[in-house]
């Protein structure tokens, strides 16, 4: 129970947003304003300048989270294990580099769209479309990133396991995190593709 | 140049759909290399001689990625800034990306949990591998049927404004 006597188990919550979705859904509605939820004008009222630099630090900030999930992953695992096996450590760094990779493609995308931004005295249709493709571009490969620097990392701490164990598993599981860091390349792909065809923000 | 059926904000839409293709399906997946992965290393410290048959179900969670970069692709290849975007197309291309997404999700969690299964049964009796790529298949095949719709709702896009 919370501290004032309310439920506060997550399912309470729901509970409480959908409760107060509606309320506020009929409120609107019965006193003629129902007309002011406008989806349209609020994704036009937003500056594009705002989704632009959301999407460049969501690709920077969500790809360094994947990127350091995995690296913390694979460096317990090879402490943990190098205890009894120090012949691991040097060897298995090559599953650290494939999650440092994750972040890496994280700041090219990062550093290629800020490379799109200028300041204009007035948003064109064309400028609203670079703003929505950067967010989303950014959201993208900031996500494809923390998904693959997960998989990278967990697959490379079974990695680092499997090979203290037996040095000749090394190289067949090193495989599956090679699948796995496919993921964020598929990512930048995207990200990438997205917006090639924004145009500058210019005057 | 804005008019009602091809506002401005039309293609936010559109690239979220994009967006949710590829992001959804990447946590599929990587939730499907991930289990298989454990498990595939779990299963090669006691049989190493049965591993690289028993990656088919991380090239099967690769395969969901392909499917939602491929909806990805088709989508924002679709879009231009210059040319007229409808609302409507911007809407479509949002349910494509979030069909395809949702069930590569689904078909990713599958792959990984029947493939972690799969390869620890299979260390212990051989004949289970042709159980387990029929299993992997039918879990795939749903993220495939998440593609076909996407790519179904793809070809009624028009731009009418």
């Amino acid at each position: 129970m919370g501290a004032l006597g309310y439920a506060s188990s997550p399912a309470a919550y729901a509970v409480y947003t959908v409760a107060a979705t509606i309320v506020i859904g009929l409120y609107l509605t019965l006193t003629g304003y129902g007309e002011s939820f406008d989806v349209g004008s609020y994704l036009l009222a937003i500056s594009p300048y705002m989704w632009a630099s959301t999407g460049i630090a969501l690709a920077i900030g969500l790809s360094v989270v994947g990127a350091a999930w995995g690296i913390f992953a694979v460096g317990a695992s090879i402490l943990g294990a190098g205890v009894k096996a120090p012949r691991i450590t040097t060897k298995n760094l090559v599953s650290i580099i494939f999650c440092e990779a994750v972040a890496i493609y994280g700041i090219i995308v990062a550093i290629v769209f800020s490379a799109k931004l200028g300041a204009v005295s007035t948003y064109t249709a064309a400028s609203y479309f670079t703003g929505y493709a950067i967010f989303w571009s950014g959201v993208t490969v900031g996500l494809c990133n923390v998904a693959c620097g997960v998989a990278v990392g967990l697959t490379g701490s079974s990695t680092a396991l499997a090979d203290a164990h037996d040095s000749q598993l090394f190289v067949k599981v090193l495989v599956i995190g090679i699948f796995g860091s496919v993921i964020g390349m598929f990512g930048l792909i995207v990200a990438l593709l997205q917006t090639g065809k924004a145009p500058d923000f210019k005057v | 140049m804005a008019s009602e059926q091809c506002p401005v904000y039309a293609s936010f839409f559109g690239l979220a759909g994009s967006s949710l293709a590829m992001i959804l399906t990447a946590f599929g997946a990587a939730y499907g290399t991930t289990k298989a992965g454990v498990g595939i290393a779990m299963m090669g410290t006691f049989r190493p001689d049965l591993i690289m048959k028993s990656l088919i179900p991380v090239v099967m969670a690769g395969i969901i990625a392909v499917y939602g970069l491929v909806v990805s692709v088709v989508v924002s290849g679709n879009m231009s800034p210059g040319t007229p975007y409808s609302l409507f197309t911007g809407m479509l291309h949002l349910g494509a990306g979030l069909s395809v997404g949702f069930t590569g999700l689904a078909a990713g969690y599958a792959v990984g949990v029947i493939g972690d299964a799969g390869v620890k049964g299979y260390s212990l009796s051989p004949r289970l591998f042709v159980g387990m790529v029929l299993m992997l298949i039918f879990a795939e095949v749903l993220g495939l049927y998440g593609l076909i719709v996407a790519l179904i709702l793809n070809t009624k896009a028009t731009n009418e404004c």
